[in-house]
């Protein structure tokens, strides 16, 4: 009698347990996931550089996004999966302008606080064949000017003024994407450790 | 004959709820919109805006200027929604999201626990007080309730079912187990206030609903066709979390059986299926004091003790206690005579 009473409320736990687990399915539905693009996806700057720490640590309040100047930072939504609302930069929409408060008003260690020289949101690459300088098609320099971090970040080749070339120095924030007026833009940030192109120490 | 009156102010404490409640929706549509106006400040855009822009910029400049110097700078001081918001430098989490977060990293972040730390001492003591009080989904569900009375009023059939108020509790639990299984704060995208949270920043500030609000009006739906405020009653983890915490909170409502005449109204009106009229708040009340505001005898008032009064009986002004006293009471008598 009494094994059939523990039974009993065993199987009512586990109904109690089963039918909770009815809004994380629906909610999985709604936001299926898709793999993050590999290159000018840039999480904040500050960033965890473990991306699943990352995930783990954001609880999706939002306020980075809130607090941002140029409204760089976009979060995602049916497109996220297990990285629903979490924050993301899109340069190629809008490039991150490092003033840090990002940093500041994260409530969790998702976004630190970290000196300007040490963010680590990615590296951009320049593709040699479609700039319009390297492939002389004209003068251009924007990526130069605007870069915010500036000799130690991106240069000039020698001898060629307008030919672009990154540096060690460049903490991937992404301005350079923005600017490019090139339509397939031949200038993206990627992963430090997905970084393909030759950097220059000049 | 001991009865003694509530204090005539907790009748409308439910009107002051309702303005607490509109003034939570009303920050957090406010906040998205100070924030682009922030951004076109600080770019110096105006000479560059469209004229619906420009018609935002007018606004909250106008509705800000008497508060703020440089508005790109000093509208930080307000910022965020009710999972996590900043006021002034005071950081306040949900401490739904501190467990959350715990399980999904596996690791306790102690600055963020910190920010937790008032609403949970606040929960300790006032019970589920964020479900009735703040929670800006409560806000649209109990709209969505008086919805379907007026539904019901004219005609309509609506679900009332009833389940087990204990899913809620599973529904929890499995949420922290699926946050460690998944490596990521999966109870964030599924409970209300942060999705109303964060959905309505989206709309605003970036252009577009995000995966929430589908799901938002799917507990919409299920509460005006399956059962009254479901959601809230049977599967919020945070409703669950707060009624752990505040199991024995010390603010409670309890009823004064001398003046309680059986009316049943306080177990109407409550929107998440408690028992005022028998004594049976236990640990889901939310001190929302509906109970209170339509009490016709003044009979539900604040007791300031860690459990429920145990059950009193019928009211003495109910006619089961009226029949069963009919000889020999005094208070009954007197009653009848009042009567």
């Amino acid at each position: 009698m009494k094994r059939r009473g523990v039974l009993q409320s065993l199987i009512a736990a586990a109904t109690l347990l089963a039918a909770g687990a009815l809004p994380y399915g629906v909610s999985l539905l709604l936001a299926p996931g898709r793999a993050a693009a590999k290159r000018n996806h840039l999480r904040p700057p500050g960033a965890l550089k473990d991306d699943a720490a990352f995930i783990a640590a954001c609880i999706g309040c939002g306020l980075c996004g809130e607090v941002c100047p140029p409204r760089c930072i976009r979060f995602h939504a049916r497109d996220g999966g297990v990285m629903v609302n979490t924050p993301y930069v899109d340069p190629e929409k809008k490039g991150c302008i490092l003033c840090g408060k990002c940093m500041q008003v994260c409530p969790t260690e998702a976004i630190s606080v970290i000196p300007q020289n040490e963010i680590n949101m990615g590296i951009a690459e320049i593709d040699q064949t479609a700039c319009y300088p390297w492939v002389d098609r004209g003068v251009c320099g924007a990526c130069v000017s605007v870069c915010p971090l500036g000799e130690k970040a991106i240069g000039f080749k020698m001898w060629n003024q307008y030919r672009p070339i990154i540096k060690q120095g460049c903490v991937g924030c992404g301005l350079c994407v923005e600017v490019c007026p090139h339509p397939s833009l031949p200038i993206w940030v990627v992963e430090r450790s997905q970084q393909t192109a030759p950097l220059s120490n000049v | 004959m001991r009865s003694d009156q509530p204090f005539f102010l907790w009748r409308h404490l439910n009107k002051l709820r309702w303005v607490s409640l509109s003034v939570v929706f009303a920050m957090l549509v406010l906040l998205p919109y100070l924030h682009v106006y922030q951004t076109y400040v600080a770019a110096h855009a105006y000479d560059l805006l469209a004229p619906s822009e420009r018609q935002v910029y007018g606004v909250m400049e106008t509705l800000t200027q008497p508060f703020v110097g440089d508005p790109a700078e000093d509208l930080d001081a307000i910022k965020g929604n009710t999972w996590s918001g900043t006021f002034w430098g005071l950081k306040l989490s949900d401490p739904l999201a501190a467990f959350g977060q715990m399980a999904a990293g596996l690791t306790i972040y102690w600055p963020f626990w910190l920010t937790a730390l008032i609403p949970i001492a606040l929960t300790v003591v006032f019970g589920r007080f964020f479900c009735g009080w703040i929670c800006p989904a409560t806000f649209i569900y109990e709209l969505n309730s008086n919805f379907a009375s007026w539904l019901r009023w004219a005609g309509i059939k609506i679900g009332n079912r009833h389940f087990d108020k204990r899913i809620k509790y599973g529904v929890l639990a499995l949420g922290l187990i699926l946050s460690a299984a998944t490596g990521s704060v999966l109870i964030a995208a599924i409970y209300p206030p942060a999705i109303i949270g964060r959905e309505i920043y989206y709309a605003i500030a970036i252009g577009g609903f995000g995966a929430g609000m589908m799901f938002f009006i799917g507990t919409l739906l299920f509460d005006l066709l399956v059962a009254r405020r479901g959601f809230c009653r049977y599967l919020c983890p945070g409703g669950a979390l707060y009624s752990l915490l505040g199991r024995y909170r010390l603010l409670r409502i309890r009823r004064i059986v001398e003046t309680c005449n059986d009316c049943a109204k306080c177990n109407a009106v409550c929107e998440f299926d408690l028992d005022p009229l028998r004594d049976g708040f236990g640990q889901e009340c939310n001190n929302c004091t509906a109970c209170i505001a339509i009490c016709p005898t003044n009979a539900l008032t604040f007791a300031i003790r860690p459990t429920d009064y145990p059950a009193q009986g019928p009211g003495h002004l109910g006619r089961r206690y009226r029949s069963e006293h009919a000889a020999g009471d005094e208070s009954a008598a007197e009653h009848r005579e009042a009567a």
